[in-house]
């Protein structure tokens, strides 16, 4: 069928591990416009959610570290942070649809690892617990390496993506396509708690007018430089930039919360 | 140095509830199936926050760890605090 619903949401633990250490205002404004969305996302009837998305060592370590991974799971656990809390579940997997995507990723020139177990962390569980409350529909993750250098870079994720929209847009399935991560965020480092405001406002005005170019010209010394550690994951940003570039992006919400250590964004696409 | 042991051990007892609880119930028994110096070892057995990020331990093992251990947030501020 096609991709019926797509958006873009920031992940930080502290949305549900320390909701309340936030500005209220903030949080109300933040998590509100998350929830709306989630409706929205349900009100689009999608069959599955394709995730773009990203993991803190909840899967891959230093031995064997994939740039891309699908996963083909029939289920999903998690989230593997007890501190979370967002209760532990198993989410379903969509098989079917991850082999499909699979086989057209090796037929057009990308070249993926693939997994039948994967965990979920705070990086697709806190956004499936917020926009896929009841966590019915079934998913299929795919991780973008954005934890550890070397990693894919924009032009190349932003690629993907391109890849991944022709793909979906010719699937007999509705799905739901959604990234993960950032935006400026330095997670556990001494300078945690620093938010690089200016970054994330140029960041979302290149994603919300289409600036392709731009986005695709993101360097990894820029990024880390200006975005820290965790703004890395604004690849899945960029990579769902790829996927609806004849869409509108409309900014939901963008809050700098610092007590999440997080510039959080919220941007909803539409056709 | 064995750092790659040392963000292994991390990597384990984060992730996997099984591994987490067998840590919990001996955390010397348990560090010993890693590879690691003794300075390493003492700064994972005392979850010395400071000396770990100052060893290389990557910031999203070292804060998930130190949160197992209900390490607040300006705790682990103050352990980090002058390494910008």
């Amino acid at each position: 069928m096609s991709i019926v619903f797509a958006c873009a949401a920031s992940h930080a633990p502290g949305m549900t591990a320390w909701t309340e250490a936030a500005p209220k205002e903030q949080a109300d404004n933040f998590l509100g416009s998350y929830r709306k969305l989630g409706a929205s996302l349900a009100a689009s009837r999608p069959d599955a959610i394709v995730a773009l998305t990203v993991e803190h060592w909840a899967n891959f370590f230093l031995n064997n570290m994939p740039s891309f991974c699908i996963g083909r799971a029939e289920h999903y656990n998690g989230p593997i942070e007890e501190w979370l809390r967002i209760p532990k579940a198993r989410v379903p997997g969509d098989a079917r649809l991850a082999k499909e995507i699979i086989d057209a990723c090796l037929d057009n020139g990308f070249d993926p690892t693939f997994s039948d177990e994967l965990l979920f962390d705070h990086a697709t569980f806190l956004p499936l617990h917020f926009l896929n409350p009841n966590l019915a529909l079934p998913v299929v993750p795919i991780i973008i390496n954005a934890l550890t250098p070397p990693m894919p870079t924009a032009k190349r994720c932003f690629a993907f993506g391109q890849f991944l929209g022709k793909f979906l847009e010719k699937n007999q399935k509705r799905v739901a396509l959604i990234a993960t991560g950032g935006l400026s965020h330095w997670p556990g480092e001494a300078k945690h708690g620093k938010i690089n405001i200016p970054f994330d406002k140029k960041f979302l005005e290149n994603l919300t007018t289409g600036n392709y170019a731009s986005l695709s010209a993101y360097t990894h010394e820029e990024i880390n430089s200006e975005a820290g550690s965790g703004g890395h994951e604004i690849r899945t940003w960029i990579a769902l930039a790829g996927a609806v570039q004849s869409w509108k992006a409309d900014l939901l919400a963008y809050e700098p919360v610092v007590p999440w250590a997080t510039g959080c964004g919220l941007v909803a696409f539409h056709q | 140095m064995s750092l790659y042991q040392l963000q292994k051990l991390i990597y384990h007892v984060n992730r996997d509830a099984a591994q987490r609880e067998r840590y919990r119930q001996d955390p010397a028994a348990f560090i010993k199936n890693y590879e690691l110096t003794e300075t390493e070892s003492k700064a994972a057995l005392d979850v010395d926050v400071r000396t770990l990020y100052t060893m290389g331990v990557h910031s999203l093992l070292l804060r998930p760890f130190s949160l197992l251990h209900k390490l607040s947030n300006e705790d682990y501020a103050k352990a980090l605090k002058g390494l910008e």
